[in-house]
């Protein structure tokens, strides 16, 4: 679809329109027909289906065959409170979504020790087990026959607090519920928190080094995505009044798959879309309720290829993960001030290193990538790390940033042992680095980039990012400053708003530098940084490391570029084979033997001392 | 001490089968490192299939091989359509995705054109009543029959797989595509008939199994599926010894639980050890755990 056409349908997005809908159909509600508010209801079922496994899958990027079990639990949960004990219908949802979301707290222990097919593999057999569990719990779940009579409208039998609800009160109580948490889900997924997800969808190496508790996150897409699900399997057992273990077998896990994939992963919009697409199709095409699954499975084979984004793709603008509000919150503010971060100057304590790497060591297989290096860094210092292909120079920087932990040797960052420490809590400490090759949300812009480097730095809580609270915009607002300014320095702020996807490779190397530069580092790790950058860019690396210097930062720069280093650094450091060869400046590495050996053998040293 | 011994044995013919379906799933693990989530769907074509064209009045001898391509040909379609356009795609786990689909679709396919109940599967070997006797304990000439075949088919896959030069092709494949190709092997090739072998395997999975209970149901591969896949990861992904032995404790516990617990426990016990499996030792028994490269 053009451009102008998706802008032009741009509003379907917007929450006035949302609220608008909402209003409107709670109202349209007392004058429709009874099927038509059945079918309004499911709709909204499916919304937190299709929510449900947007965010486990599409945002946070970890796949689920084994949905259905969640929306059983709900189900049940709920139908079992009202039947057995009485509990009223609505305190009977917040129990049913809370123990959901428990059995998601608790599936995040088993499914985070695997990833890819493994974990898909792991949630089929999880949603294999629960049916088979409501098959022969019979005293409980009724088994097969199930288990009828939960109180609904249809039976006449739904009471909130006494009080009898029908058909037409029972959605509008839905809809509320639904577009409150959809309301609260956006404003998650447009904090730091849902950017996380996103973090760790991409890359979770990359997530680690900006801070982001990869563990944690998942646990807390397991968590969020069983509680969605959950409220909906307890919506819809009182919105049906029977149920059976058919409703929740592998069908309705792929359902639900259908539902948001076809929608659009990774968008707020598209499971709506998905889920209002599904729930209309069967009820009115005959043709599509026969062939249903052979629907469902032909979706599934061509969606990816087709429709990569889904209807929301096709039909709607790209989603952005920044709240517009936050956006101009932040643009008010910073009129007037100009870039402040190139003055910063700052007192040096030079008494001691802020990095000391004793005595280093760390074999693969027998393979001794490092070899007892030792190596000490001082604020506001810049080491060249240089030697060939292979010498464990990206090793040293994996187990300084905590991706690896050596077998031998220390590591003390600030005085106190990093060694054994997590990559992300070392990146909280402050030690910061980039890839060999950039390391972002290709989905997202460069601001969005930038701004999880931030994410160590806010305070804000789950609660007042799902709320939306003053005291968690003003944060945004004023990181959202941040970022602006440092894209100005780093020459990105053209840029901003373009999704690194469509940009060239320098472009995207010093976006991920400039989600380093806003994490307030007191190390940098940089990765061969100028490869594949232009003059201009390797101006502004240059510019950017010189700042950090001022500032106190200290750097360490793998680089290959010599001449880059020359006018650079104030100490390098040569690695052959895992062993440290060389220390010194750069003049002296030149006319080093073991260095010039390293590099161009032993009849090249003979070369060069000829000439 | 005969029901015990009767169970074991049991457990050791059907397991023999799940190992042949690890195999199967294997297969494509080796040369792309994916394999078919809708795998489920083929054991079931191959049965349905096989019932069909011996309804059609096809000798036994003709069926079989056909079912066989058939469920071969099929792979094809799997790897050109689920699998290959989604590799290094962003979204990783496309071809979960699609591969699922695909077999999904196969099963409302078979639902569609067949029926969804289970429908009788003729015989091609032995009756499904006749039973031999070993060291004093009856045991079903169908089971018998399964144990037979999927070991020697294991024994000549793995023999195969060692000393043939297309073995040895898998093999590099398997090991890095990239130098495979460079050393002259036609990569593609190797890999499209990495997806026949597996879906032949699939096919001659699901007729043996079939012929156990006689029936076959549009439903009836999903589980074994599972199944296949717990035997392939119990002694590490892609390992043949593995799957063998994987496969065969996997039959020998579900048939004991359903003999002296209950045959309703039968599947989740499998689903159990797939997750405990899973947890525990996701390189499997014999594995080596992977180093995450950075």
């Amino acid at each position: 679809m053009p451009e102008a056409f998706k802008a032009k349908l741009a509003f379907i997005g917007h929450p006035i329109f949302g609220l608008a809908l909402v209003v409107a159909l709670g109202i349209g509600a007392e004058f429709a027909s009874g099927s038509t508010v059945q079918i309004w209801s499911f709709v909204l079922v499916n919304v937190l289906i299709a929510q449900s496994i947007n965010v486990l899958t599409g945002v946070a990027g970890q796949v689920s065959l084994g949905h259905a079990a969640f929306l059983g639990i709900g189900a049940y949960a709920s139908a079992l409170l009202a039947r057995k004990f009485g509990v009223p219908v609505p305190i009977g949802l917040v129990c049913a979504t809370l123990l959901s979301a428990a059995s998601g707290w608790l599936l995040s222990f088993a499914a985070g020790r695997v990833r890819e097919f493994y974990l898909a593999m792991m949630t089929l057999g999880f949603g294999m087990i629960f049916y088979e569990m409501i098959r022969e719990w019979t005293g409980v779940t009724g088994g097969v026959a199930g288990l009828s009579g939960v109180p609904s409208p249809a039976l006449k039998t739904l009471k909130f607090f006494g009080h009898s609800v029908g058909a037409v009160g029972y959605f509008q109580f839905v809809l509320a519920v639904t577009a409150i948490v959809m309301w609260q889900l956006r404003n998650f997924l447009t904090s730091r928190y849902g950017r996380a997800f996103f973090a760790i969808h991409a890359s979770e190496v990359a997530a680690g080094s900006i801070g982001v508790d990869r563990v944690a996150t998942k646990r807390e897409a397991y968590t969020l995505s069983a509680a969605l699900i959950g409220l909906a399997g307890g919506i819809y057992a009182h919105l049906v009044g029977y149920l059976g273990p058919e409703s929740f077998g592998l069908h309705r896990s792929v359902e639900a798959l259908v539902m948001a994939v076809v929608g659009g992963l990774g968008t707020l919009s598209g499971p709506i879309l998905g889920a209002i697409v599904f729930t209309y199709l069967p009820e009115k095409l005959q043709f599509f309720a026969d062939w249903q699954f052979m629907v469902y499975g032909l979706l599934l084979l061509l969606s990816f290829v087709m429709l990569p984004k889904g209807i929301a793709g096709l039909l709607l603008p790209r989603s952005r993960y920044i709240k517009p509000s936050a956006r101009k919150a932040s643009a008010l503010k910073s009129q007037g001030q100009g870039p402040q971060v190139s003055q910063d100057l700052v007192r040096l304590d030079t008494t001691q290193p802020l990095l000391k790497v004793n005595n280093v060591a760390l074999s693969f297989l027998g393979l001794r990538a490092l070899d007892g290096v030792s190596l000490e860094i001082g604020q506001g210092q810049i080491v060249g790390l240089v030697g060939p292909n292979g010498s464990g120079k990206s090793t040293l920087v994996n187990v300084i940033s905590g991706i690896y932990r050596p077998s031998e040797g220390s590591v003390a960052f600030d005085g106190r042992s990093i060694v054994g420490l997590r990559d992300h809590v070392v990146a909280r400490l402050g030690v910061l680095r980039t890839f060999q090759d950039p390391r972002l949300v290709k989905s997202f812009t460069v601001r969005e980039n930038v701004l999880l480097g931030v994410h160590r730095l806010y305070s804000q809580g789950r609660f007042a990012a799902a709320f939306d609270v003053p005291s968690a915009r003003r944060e945004e607002a004023s990181m959202l400053r941040k970022v602006s300014e440092a894209l100005e320095v780093v020459g990105l702020i053209a840029l901003a708003d373009q999704p690194v996807r469509d940009l060239p490779y320098g472009d995207q190397r010093m976006t991920e530098l400039c989600r380093v530069l806003v994490a307030e580092p007191r190390i940098v790790l940089l990765d061969e940084p100028a490869a594949g950058l232009s003059e201009g860019e390797l101006g502004r690396l240059a510019d950017v490391i010189r700042i950090l210097k001022r500032r106190g930062v200290a750097v360490v720069l793998i680089e290959h570029h010599m001449d880059f280093l020359d006018d650079l650094v104030d100490e390098v450091v040569v690695l052959e084979s895992g062993k440290l060869i060389y220390r010194g400046c750069m003049e002296d590495m030149y006319r080093n033997a073991a260095v010039v050996s390293a590099y161009l053998g032993t009849e090249g040293r003979q070369e060069v001392a000829n000439a | 001490m005969d029901f015990f011994l009767q169970l074991v044995f049991a457990g050791i013919c059907v397991g023999a089968a799940y190992a042949l379906i690890a195999m199967g799933l294997s297969l494509t693990f080796w040369t792309t490192k994916t394999l078919n989530f809708g795998q489920g769907s083929l054991l079931m074509l191959g049965a349905v299939a096989l019932t069909a064209l011996m309804a059609a009045g096809l000798h036994v001898a003709l069926a079989v091989p056909m079912a066989l391509l058939g469920t071969g040909a099929l792979m094809v379609l799997v790897e050109r359509v689920a699998i290959r356009p989604l590799l290094g795609s962003e979204e990783s786990m496309g071809w979960v995705v699609s591969t699922l689909g695909l077999g999904f679709f196969v099963q409302g396919f078979v639902a569609k054109f067949f029926g969804s109940q289970a429908i009788s599967v003729p015989s091609i070997v032995f009756e499904s009543t006749s039973f031999v006797s070993i060291a004093g304990v009856q045991v079903s000439a169908q089971s018998l029959s399964v144990l037979v075949v999927s070991t020697a088919l294991m024994l000549g896959m793995e023999i195969f797989l060692r000393v043939s030069p297309w073995g040895r092709a898998v093999r590099a494949v398997a090991h890095d595509e990239a130098a495979a190709s460079l050393a002259g092997i036609p990569v593609r090739r190797v890999v499209v008939l990495s997806f026949i072998a597996s879906g032949i395997l699939a096919g001659l999975a699901g007729v043996l199994l079939s012929q156990i209970n006689g029936t076959v149901d549009p439903a009836f591969g999903f589980n074994l599926m599972v199944f296949g896949f717990v035997a392939a990861v119990f002694g590490g992904m892609g390992s043949v010894r593995g799957a063998m032995v994987g496969g065969i404790a996997l039959g020998v516990i579900e048939k004991l639980v359903g003999g002296y617990l209950s045959s309703a426990f039968e599947s989740a016990i499998a689903f159990a050890i797939l997750m405990v499996i899973l947890v525990w030792r996701p390189q499997g028994l014999f594995g080596q755990a992977e180093i995450n490269k950075v």
